[in-house]
């Protein structure tokens, strides 16, 4: 594999990555720009009208008949939350020439249609066309109508409302549905302009062979667009409250969702990643091997890090009768490891398990470009092997006291109407 | 023992198939320049499977709903310890699944493949059940019933099954319900593991960064012999008609859900590997973004791009299901309906078939650019009883006629229900 990072202009980072492992060619270019209630929406409309059609091919059909042409290339673009940023991307993967049928040159012409979609869009008169525009914004409005669908994914959204509130992190990477009906053509069209000359780009090429076409043709569309250097904050660790806020609401389900938001202060992120594995990212885990095998209470109870907030959150679906029952378990397991009460066993599974998971980045095209991706975000591009060496150097007394320093920020409660008292 | 190797003409895969002297049909992927692995020890054995015999049995066995899926569960305690916490030594992470037609077990790694393999070969092939246990997990399997319960996609899912199937089933629910579940002990889990966790109907498929050798030495040391016990599963007779034209739930969702499915007639084997190509072109056609229906429907603002297609296949069933979220379901399958009859009398334009061929072949290629998905496609092409590289073999003989006839013969409106799952009348 060979890396390598290339600056093709103020605030746009070009990173190659050659593989000759893989069979198709990916091209993901993200733009990051602060995440803020006022602008998310038509953000997030303004990209996604990037591949829904281009002033090449003016209709989603047409562009779309061009894409199955091309051995089913996808082509996609979409808005996700990171923190107090928002990560807006363009992603393109496409099967690799050598396995065309015809002889086609898959590459030159999918590399034609993204400079397009992106650089050419479908507008006129400082607005997007307008049929593409209601579109999508449709499916923007759909979308976040759809977010209650996946019970477990609304819960620690609406955590996330409550434990970041007054913070950019509160919001939404799409808005609200209020927000995304607000938008129009025209405003969609000029957060587009805003995020293609402000936003900081960072652009992933994951293929079997060097193309220097590709940095070279995404160099002359940048260096065309006036720019400004503007920067986003990738660490915003949020204010702890000072007594846990406890949020209830019912809805018309069968299982109940508890989310408990820890905070903490401490920057040591090696350590507390290593102390949610022992806590609750594992089937050998604290959580786990407790609540879920010990106690019956669970079918899911699991921590994960958002270190960009300075958070740990565990999250579990419960009956309502047991949620106090599960609540103090999962304190209680967190005490233990703030005690000192795990094995050397578990640590070692924990190291173990990260170092799995660190030796397979790079088998496939997607997990290369997040690799880098969150490394940049932190500021420290190394390989996962040093990365392992990071976390071989954490000490017990270094996740005692990532342990120590969580406090319990936020209680969210998602309740089971039939069974309220 | 004989190392089949197994090529794909198109693309020059390899991969190789050894039937092991215990009985299990063995596949290796060795893939270069991959540092992970991908490990599957999988029993033919769904929660289709609840009526069968074998050889020796003078009578059928029927058991509750959702058993293969509990004894996947329980499968995980040893007599003296969580199989986890032996995966935690090695690093390894763990997991398992219940389908309709299979149970799987499996891991995936990048450092120590070899102690992990043991651990899956051998764990799988040691049950214990005691009532202790059997009563601890029905809690857990309990809560994961409330939580697919919840999970409108599912539930519009299994109700158009419903809908469609009048005994077959595949229409109850993989994890049975609080009720069947209850009925469920440790000398039950012992009848069902004894009859389908054979050598015999089992399959092991790994891929990635391995050595061939190694892992049929250590296929060599755990693998147990067994006697093919000439396991027979049944199913009861399934007219040919659907139950209901239509259902309706509700639950909390945002825009209503819908899943419209065409009962078509079952197959096995290559046949029904081909007829679900056919069926998946086809069905490729009139979901594609760039056809007149979609168009119609996307810009009168009845779909959005969550509307798709899939084909859903096993032993006895096999059908055509149309998926998405609409205001206005009915108007979805108006429209498909509509679509089917002009497709059967006019047939289907030979550029757009041209290009879905293109763009399956496209996905097909992607399917080998993956650890995960390799190791996945050996196993199912396994239990499909085809060979791994057969669709890309099958896909390059498809003609348009073959999806014309599918459509004609297959998709006709008498055949059709429609599940929705809707949000409640404010």
């Amino acid at each position: 594999m060979k890396y390598n990072r290339t600056e093709l202009g103020d605030n746009i980072g070009f990173s190659a990555i050659i593989d000759d492992k893989f069979k198709t060619n990916s091209l993901l270019i993200r733009f990051i720009t602060g995440l803020d209630s006022k602008n998310a929406a038509d953000n997030a409309v303004g990209i996604g009208i990037l591949t829904n059609s281009s002033s090449e091919y003016k209709t989603l059909a047409q562009l779309n008949e061009k894409l199955s042409s091309l051995y089913g290339a996808s082509l996609s673009s979409g808005a996700r939350k990171r923190g107090d940023i928002q990560v807006l991307h363009v992603s393109s993967s496409w099967i690799n020439n050598k396995y065309a049928i015809d002889g086609e040159d898959i590459t030159s012409e999918m590399l034609g249609i993204i400079c397009g979609c992106i650089f050419s869009p479908n507008a006129s008169e400082g607005s997007f066309d307008n049929e593409s525009f209601r579109i999508v914004q449709k499916e923007l409005i759909d979308k976040i109508e759809a977010e209650i669908n996946n019970k477990r994914g609304y819960a620690l959204s609406r955590a996330a409302e409550f434990a970041f509130s007054g913070e950019p992190a509160e919001n939404s990477c799409y808005g609200t549905k209020e927000t995304a009906g607000k938008v129009t053509a025209q405003s969609a069209y000029q957060a587009y302009k805003n995020i293609l000359e402000n936003a900081q780009v960072e652009i992933f090429y994951v293929a079997p062979e060097e193309n220097p076409a590709v940095e070279q043709r995404l160099k002359n569309e940048f260096s065309a667009i006036s720019r400004s250097h503007s920067s986003v904050k990738f660490y915003a660790p949020s204010k702890i409250k000072e007594e846990a806020l406890r949020i209830s609401e019912e809805f018309d389900v069968r299982q109940s969702k508890m989310v408990l938001v820890f905070k903490t202060e401490s920057d040591d992120c090696h350590a507390i990643r290593l102390l949610s594995t022992i806590f609750g990212e594992t089937p050998v885990s604290k959580l786990f091997m407790n609540v879920r095998e010990k106690m019956s209470l669970c079918y899911y109870c699991a921590s994960r890090v958002l270190f960009a907030k300075g958070s740990l959150s565990v999250d579990c679906g419960v009956e309502r009768d047991n949620i106090e029952k599960a609540e103090k378990e999962i304190l209680h397991q967190l005490d233990e490891i703030r005690s000192g009460n795990f094995s050397d066993e578990e640590l070692s599974s924990a190291l173990m398990s990260i170092d799995n998971t660190l030796t397979a980045v790079g088998d496939t095209p997607s997990s290369y470009s997040s690799w880098y991706f969150e490394r940049f975000c932190e500021n420290n591009i190394v390989t996962p092997e040093q990365q392992f060496e990071a976390y071989k150097a954490v000490t017990r007394e270094r996740i005692i006291n990532a342990a120590k320093s969580l406090s319990l920020d936020t209680v969210y409660l998602m309740l089971n109407k039939e069974v309220q008292n | 023992m004989e190392k089949n190797i197994l090529t794909s003409s198109r693309t020059g895969d390899q991969c190789i198939h050894v039937k092991h002297s215990s009985g299990l049909d063995v596949y290796i992927c060795e893939m270069k320049g991959f540092s992970s692995v991908e490990a599957l020890f999988g029993t033919k054995y769904g929660s289709i499977n609840t009526r069968f015999r074998t050889s020796g049995d003078a009578d059928y066995t029927e058991v509750p709903e959702g058993i293969a899926h509990f004894l996947e569960h329980k499968l995980f305690e040893n007599e003296d310890c969580d199989v986890f916490e032996l995966y935690a030594k090695t690093g390894a992470n763990a997991n398992a699944f219940t389908s309709f037609d299979k149970t799987c077990y499996l891991f995936s790694c990048s450092k120590n493949y070899q102690d992990s393999l043991k651990i899956l070969l051998d764990f799988v092939q040691k049950p214990y059940f005691t009532k202790e246990s059997v009563n601890k997990e029905q809690g857990i399997i309990g809560q994961e019933i409330q939580m697919t319960n919840d999970n409108p996609e599912w539930r519009v899912f299994f109700n158009l099954l419903r809908c469609l199937y009048h005994n077959h089933p595949v229409k109850i629910d993989i994890a049975g319900t609080i009720e069947s579940i209850a009925q469920i002990d440790a000398d039950l889990l012992y009848k069902c593991y004894n009859t389908f966790y054979n050598l015999n109907n089992m399959v092991l498929a790994i891929a990635g960064n391995i050595s061939a050798d190694e892992v049929l030495e250590i296929c060599d040391q755990c693998l147990k012999p067994c006697e093919d016990k000439g396991l027979e599963s049944v199913f009861p007779d399934e007219p040919s008609e659907i139950v209901q034209p239509e259902i309706r739930e509700t639950q909390p969702v945002g825009t209503p859900i819908f899943n419209i499915g065409y009962k078509c007639a079952p197959c096995s084997g290559r046949e029904r590997l081909k007829k679900s190509m056919a069926a998946s072109v086809a069905a490729g056609i009139i979901t594609d973004a760039s056809s007149d229906m979609y168009q119609r429907l996307l810009n009168s603002g009845i779909i959005n791009s969550t509307f798709g297609a899939e084909v859903f296949c096993g032993d006895g069933y096999f059908s055509v299901i149309f998926s998405g979220e609409s205001a206005s379901p009915e108007k979805v399958r108006d429209a498909l309906a509509e679509e089917m009859e002009k497709i059967s009398r006019g047939g289907l334009e030979e550029k757009d078939f041209q290009r879905i061929k293109k763009s399956t072949y496209g996905i097909l290629i992607r399917e080998l650019n993956n650890v995960e998905s390799v190791a996945n496609l050996m196993i199912n092409a396994h239990m499909d009883g085809v060979k791994p590289y057969d669709a890309i073999e099958i896909l390059s003989e498809l003609t348009s006629s073959d999806c014309t006839s599918f459509i004609r013969d297959e998709l006709s409106a008498d055949k059709l229900a429609m599940s929705v799952v809707e949000g409640a009348v404010q």
